[in-house]
């Protein structure tokens, strides 16, 4: 197991196809949401009810939807709003969620403990569930969604920070930081956070994924994003009678949010490789 | 082990009973903070005052928010939710009648994914450095993708449109006649225990690769046990409990994918009668399925916590000594 440092760092990356497959995929996804904002090949609201549910053909790649619009470009439009609230809905999630993991591991037993137990009791009560009571009384759309996937993923991120950070705070360096006046919260943010950053990026990855999964299902079921915003979610939602008749309206989109979903997934599995490789070469015999 | 079942049991119910009411005032709150007043909301914004106050007597709303919560609870507690707004049925018989189609939806979908995800998951540990190991991984991976309605569609699509095996919505109780009712649960079932296999098989896998390292798997392998039955004798129990734990998280996405499945096939369970009620803004009826989904929940963790306690001797006997 003799192995220069550079080797030990890069050789997982190099070796690992679902990184590289991760990256190229979430770097589509993401160039086709940007070119969205510039460029669609057919105006995505132009309805012309003549043209409506065509087959995919050279002028439309995609197809039309029930009204008569470009399905290619309701899609590329349509990655926005999912993208959009799965990002802000992440970044809360990850924001809040590692401090309170942080201020758990930093604070006592007693308040950790109370802490956690509150995080568990969060991460059992499904995002669905929390949207549909908030879609009752703010009314379906993306601010019920941001917020219930947030409810969500911060006692996630919680309860996945707080036992490495509980593990980093038992080393010495702490103890030598703590002789030299430092107090606990300034060494839990400024020395073991660094040290659990590899966590929280691959958790930020795999909640990306999760989140996608998430608004899709509730603008499907009629929750999330509301007409003139459209996103992938509710372009199934109006498939779904259709699909009878018109199996690649359903077929196209929906593929859509499982190469995307699976791009973050990928890219999560592949940084948790190369970020961390003592943890993934555990499993090397 | 007598005392040890009961003091875990005890104190897993307490748990239990806590985390409920906990739930149970973050859902009147999220409720009552948000939106604004309940009976705007469930008359809309041109209701005339005379109507809003009509409501308002009929449902308790007048009354402070620590009266209502408590009447609310003490209905629970009496197993009386009161009548819908729209007062074509009793809360609480409706969600009876529709815990039985959710019930076979979600304990179906266990009881298979379960199975599968220890087989496969195994499987694939032991040929761990071979292909068909990891082909399993990617399997697993593309399955985590796909969203539960999509897949419900596409099942849809092949096995009710192009095969026509199967009927694409509708359930019939399987007290009128089993037969329909089995063919009406196959695609919803199928549909939600994918996302689940997918989860467990992976789980199953990691902490099953962890294992095979372990000394015991040498001692075992000396012993005369080939890979693949030292795996299965001792690899699988010592790897019950991580998989367990990850099992507790999956419970939440289980109820959450039957609201979403039961919706795509029509199927008349609580997922669909909390959509219906979302939708036309019946925030007492859905303070009431939140909560009972909720229970529901919380009741598979019970069982689960106990479970632990069957599955690792070490906890057993520490709790014992107590």
């Amino acid at each position: 197991m003799k192995k220069s440092i550079r080797n030990f760092r890069t050789q997982p990356a190099i070796k690992s196809p679902q990184l590289i497959l991760g990256i190229i995929l979430t770097g589509l996804v993401l160039a086709i949401t940007l070119v969205s904002f510039f460029w669609t090949p057919w105006d995505p609201i132009a309805i012309d009810v003549e043209k409506r549910l065509l087959t995919p053909s050279f002028s439309h790649w995609f197809g039309t939807d029930r009204l008569g619009r470009d399905l290619l470009s309701q899609i590329m439009v349509g990655s926005q709003n999912t993208l959009y609230v799965t990002l802000v809905s992440t970044l809360i999630g990850v924001v809040l969620g590692t401090s309170l993991g942080l201020a758990a591991a930093g604070s006592g037993p007693r308040w950790g403990g109370i802490l956690t137990r509150i995080s568990d009791i969060g991460i059992a009560i499904p995002s669905i569930l929390i949207a549909l009571v908030l879609a009752t009384t703010l009314g379906p759309g993306r601010l019920s969604v941001i917020i219930a996937i947030s409810f969500w993923f911060v006692p996630v991120t919680a309860r996945v920070v707080v036992g490495p950070a509980r593990q980093i705070l038992s080393l010495d360096f702490v103890e030598a930081a703590m002789t030299h006046g430092r107090t606990r919260m300034y060494i839990v943010f400024r020395q073991v956070l660094p040290n659990i950053a590899p966590i929280v990026i691959v958790q930020t990855s795999m909640m990306f994924a999760a989140g996608i999964l998430i608004e899709a299902s509730l603008s499907f079921l009629g929750v999330g994003a509301q007409p003139p915003t459209t996103s992938w979610g509710k372009i199934l939602m109006d498939s779904q009678p259709l699909v009878q008749e018109a199996p690649y309206y359903t077929l196209l989109p929906g593929s859509f949010v499982v190469i995307t979903v699976l791009a973050f997934n990928l890219l999560g599995d592949g940084l948790a490789v190369l970020l961390d490789p003592q943890q993934s070469q555990k499993g090397v015999a | 082990m007598g005392a040890f079942v009961f003091r875990v049991f005890y104190r897993s119910l307490a748990l239990m009973i806590a985390s409920a009411f906990a739930g149970s005032v973050v859902i009147f709150l999220l409720l009552r903070m948000v939106g604004g007043d309940i009976a705007t909301i469930m008359l809309g914004t041109k209701a005339t005052p005379e109507s809003l106050a009509l409501l308002r007597e009929a449902f308790g709303l007048n009354r402070s928010w620590l009266e209502q919560y408590l009447s609310w609870i003490g209905g629970v507690l009496r197993g009386d939710l009161g009548e819908a707004y729209t007062g074509q049925y009793v809360i609480g018989t409706e969600i009876a009648q529709r815990l039985e189609p959710t019930l076979i939806l979600t304990f179906g979908s266990l009881l298979i994914s379960i199975p599968i995800a220890l087989m496969v998951g195994v499987y694939s540990a032991i040929n761990f450095k071979r292909w068909r190991g990891a082909s399993v991984d990617v399997l697993a991976q593309v399955g985590l993708a796909i969203p539960q309605f999509f897949l419900a569609l596409v099942f849809v699509i092949v096995f009710a449109v192009r095969l026509g095996w199967l009927p694409a919505t509708g359930y019939v109780s399987v007290s009128i006649d089993p037969l329909v009712a089995f063919q009406s649960m196959v695609l919803p079932i199928a549909t939600l225990s994918l996302g689940i296999t997918a989860v467990f098989t992976r789980f199953v896998r990691t902490s099953m690769i962890e294992q095979m390292n372990e000394d015991y798997m040498r001692t075992a392998k000396a012993k005369g046990h080939t890979v693949r039955s030292a795996a299965i004798v001792h690899g699988l129990r010592n790897s019950a409990i991580p998989i367990t734990t990850t099992g507790v998280l999956q419970i939440g996405a289980l109820m959450a994918g039957s609201v979403v499945v039961e919706n795509v096939f029509g199927i008349p369970g609580i997922g669909r009668l909390l959509l219906t009620s979302v939708m036309t803004r019946e925030a007492i009826t859905v303070q009431s399925l939140a909560l009972v989904i909720l229970l529901i929940i919380l009741a598979m963790n019970l069982l689960i916590d106990l479970l632990y306690g069957f599955l690792d001797p070490r906890i057993r006997h520490k709790e014992g000594r107590k």
